[in-house]
């Protein structure tokens, strides 16, 4: 029997606390040096990798118009896929909730058997909270990425999207080891610290029953899965156990295989500034007869969660052109200050603010857009062009439009709308209709703006309140002549 | 009912669901009229400027290149492993080297089924040796093509990896092999681009090297 309960998601409880949860992180020193460091090595590892500003622009504006015409084909690319994926054995399974993706992953185990998992980095799977899930079900899933691994043994969530332990130091990783790894002789090298995760690691990978991993890019017309990484990890997740789940957004979907090398080579420059990772790992089919090794099973799970309701809108659809490099992050002053948990989502940072709305809803996600001083640094940095600045002044929007206002282009339409917010604009609109009434209103302002409070709330928490001037411009213009 | 035909229900029904929204938003779409996708134009290197980039891109990536004939694979392999104190290796069926190898080295095929031997494979194997399909200057990049004589993981569970490349098969870029090659035709089960030895730089940015994979990759470039 399936079990399915769709539930609320954890990441909207914790998306309400967004305020609180800025209040405290900003407060953390240790934290906010920790993320200073670490976008300012990121910023500086991205402007190496590319030179040349011309080939930036050009890679850019290509990759741009790729993931357009895929997304302009996207339903049918999604067909072209399941079709040739299944030619090539790998079966192919459609969830539209995290709940149905955890239920299909959960029984694809329970089919084998499966009690233990190595899980290879997969942001759609922190989506769908997959780990709870298996856990509830006994089902160990461990974590195989390094950054996922510390994550995952300090019962914390990703903060960033490509090195999710960047708000840990290495003492504090040491100090993780230390208290959750048996014989673990505490040190800060590094190197010391990866061997211990590796010898971890090394025996998990070998007597896992289910490897779990995501997919960077799936290529229609050959049923290829794409992963991209650096570790390792990935390719024992996908080569090591009997049966290999991958997980993935229905939006990781491209028609060509020609058009996956401008897409890599940006993918790893703008996320690492590396000239490529050092494993690309191709997938189109489980084991074959004959070969030794590698899953007899393969499966791809495809998930919509939220991504169908981007693409209902011309212009919210460039939000699903994403390719998931993080450097949106690693140049947002926001991101910088506030770190990755403030956001209380999976995806943090601008592309979380222009995405989870859609998978969590406006209500839960209105404060999100507002957090941004529309500085433009991710539109400008986005290998994708993705006009971030723009999308979080629409998603602005969407939140204060009247809930009933038809089309409702997104769940949660309206919540951020507040009955003395839409009052004011509204007599800020009559007045300046009615020129009868600006005037009136102008006369008021200056002659009783003693009246003005000093203190206006959060305005003046970082300002002094503004004082008009005794007459208006018109006034004064009309005295000149 | 099944729990399986349970799940192909529920999956036709969200795959339903799911395509009607998309295939609503895009039914009159015009394909015929999408604007032109301009690829940047690299500048041509001749075939000595591209073995540079190459090898100057696998050292920047902590990959060791030794320049090397064919004839002398297997001395310099012999060689390689001395100096790590180690006198194994692990090969691929059907390997022409295997007799050079044999002669100094105790050399183990790989001729076993993966599922029945992890712990060897995980625990004894110190070092392997591969070949590769063809390589890329541009990312310094060794493309592997895995089937049943050298599985996937003969180079990636041994802390080691000799890979050889051969130099005539270089070519400027991944795009371009792709044009040459047409893979598209006829993917295998895997293909792996490996560009070094595995790193990872996930505790406070600083890199380490023998993340999961191979801690050293040696290049044996055949190149005379
Ligand atoms: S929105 Fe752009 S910059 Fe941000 S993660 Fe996605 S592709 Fe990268």
């Amino acid at each position: 029997m399936l079990n399915i309960h769709e539930q609320e998601s954890k990441y909207a409880e914790s998306a309400r606390k967004f305020r609180k949860n800025v209040d405290r992180d900003l407060a953390n020193q240790e934290l906010r040096s920790n993320f200073r460091g670490a976008m300012d090595y990121l910023m500086d590892k991205r402007k190496t990798a590319f030179p040349e500003q011309d080939e930036l622009e050009t890679l850019r504006r290509q990759a741009q118009l790729i993931k357009q015409r895929c997304l302009l084909k996207l339903p049918h690319l999604l067909e072209e896929l399941e079709q040739n994926l299944t030619k090539n054995g790998i079966h192919v399974h459609w969830a539209e909730t995290p709940a149905q993706a955890n239920e299909m992953i959960a029984q694809l185990i329970a089919s084998k058997k499966g009690k233990t998992v190595v899980k290879g980095k997969s942001m759609v799977s922190e989506e769908t909270a997959l780990n709870d899930y298996l856990e509830q079900r006994d089902i160990e899933c461990l974590e195989s990425d390094m950054g996922e691994f510390i994550v995952q043994l300090a019962k914390e969530h990703p903060s960033h999207i490509i090195m999710p332990a960047i708000h840990q130091n290495k003492k504090q990783v040491a100090d993780l080891f230390s208290g959750n790894i048996n014989d673990f002789e505490h040190t800060t090298d590094v190197d010391a610290l990866i061997q211990q995760g590796r010898k971890t690691l090394r025996e998990k990978f070998c007597n896992a029953d289910v490897g779990i991993s995501g997919v960077n890019f799936a290529v229609a017309e050959t049923g290829t899965l794409c992963l991209v990484e650096n570790e390792g990890n990935g390719r024992m997740c996908t080569t090591v156990p009997d049966l290999h789940i991958a997980i993935t957004g229905i939006e990781k979907v491209v028609e060509h295989m020609a058009d996956i090398p401008p897409l890599l080579s940006l993918l790893t420059r703008s996320a690492t500034g590396q000239i490529i990772s050092t494993y690309f790992n191709m997938i189109s089919s489980p084991r074959k007869k004959g070969e030794k090794d590698g899953p007899e099973e393969v499966h791809l799970v495809l998930l919509d969660n939220g991504r169908s309701q981007a693409f209902a809108d011309d212009e919210l659809r460039q939000t699903l052109q994403c390719i998931r490099c993080g450097t949106c992050m690693n140049h947002c002053p926001v991101y910088t200050r506030i770190g990755g948990h403030a956001y209380g989502t999976v995806y943090p940072g601008p592309i979380g603010k222009i995405v989870s709305p859609h998978m969590l809803g406006l209500e839960a996600t209105s404060n999100l857009p507002t957090a941004s001083s529309l500085c433009g640094a991710c539109g400008e940095v986005c290998p994708v062009k993705i006009p971030i600045p723009k999308l979080l002044l629409r998603l602005r929007k969407e939140s204060v439009k009247p809930e009933s206002q038809q089309p409702v282009i997104m769940k949660g339409q309206g919540s951020g709308r507040t009955t003395l917010e839409a009052s004011i604009w509204k007599a800020w609109s009559l007045v300046h209709k009615v020129p009868a009434l600006y005037r009136l209103s102008m006369f008021m302002v200056t002659r009783f703006r003693f009246l003005i409070p000093n203190k206006l709330g959060g305005w003046t928490s970082v300002r002094t309140a503004p004082k008009p001037a005794a007459r208006t411009l018109h006034e004064r213009l009309r005295e000149r002549k | 009912m099944s729990t399986k035909t349970e799940l192909q229900q529920l999956s036709s029904k969200s795959k339903s669901s799911i395509l009607a929204k998309l295939k609503a938003q895009v039914s009159g779409a015009d394909y015929s009229k999408l604007p032109v996708e301009m690829a940047y134009e690299y500048p041509e290197l001749s075939h000595q400027q591209q073995l540079e980039l190459f090898t100057n891109n696998l050292t920047a990536n902590h990959a060791q290149v030794i320049n090397t004939s064919k004839e002398s694979i297997e001395r310099i392999v012999a060689e390689e492993l001395s100096k790590r104190n180690l006198n194994k290796i692990l090969i691929g069926t059907n390997s022409e080297y295997k007799d050079g190898l044999s002669a100094q080295l105790e050399v183990q095929e790989y001729d076993f089924d993966l599922q029945q031997n992890k712990p060897y494979l995980f625990n004894e194997v110190a070092a392997s040796l591969s070949t590769s399909l063809c390589s890329i200057a541009q990312t310094g990049t060794i493309v592997l093509w895995p089937d049943e004589n050298e599985p996937r993981t003969l180079s990636l569970v041994p802390p080691v990896h000799f890979v050889i490349v051969d130099a005539q098969k270089l070519y400027p870029s991944f795009s371009d092999v792709l044009v040459k090659q047409k893979w598209q035709q006829n993917m295998p089960t895997n293909i792996v681009f490996i560009s070094g030895p595995s790193k990872t730089a996930d505790i406070q940015q600083t890199l380490a090297y023998g993340a999961h994979g191979p801690k050293e990759l040696v290049v044996l470039l055949i190149n005379v």
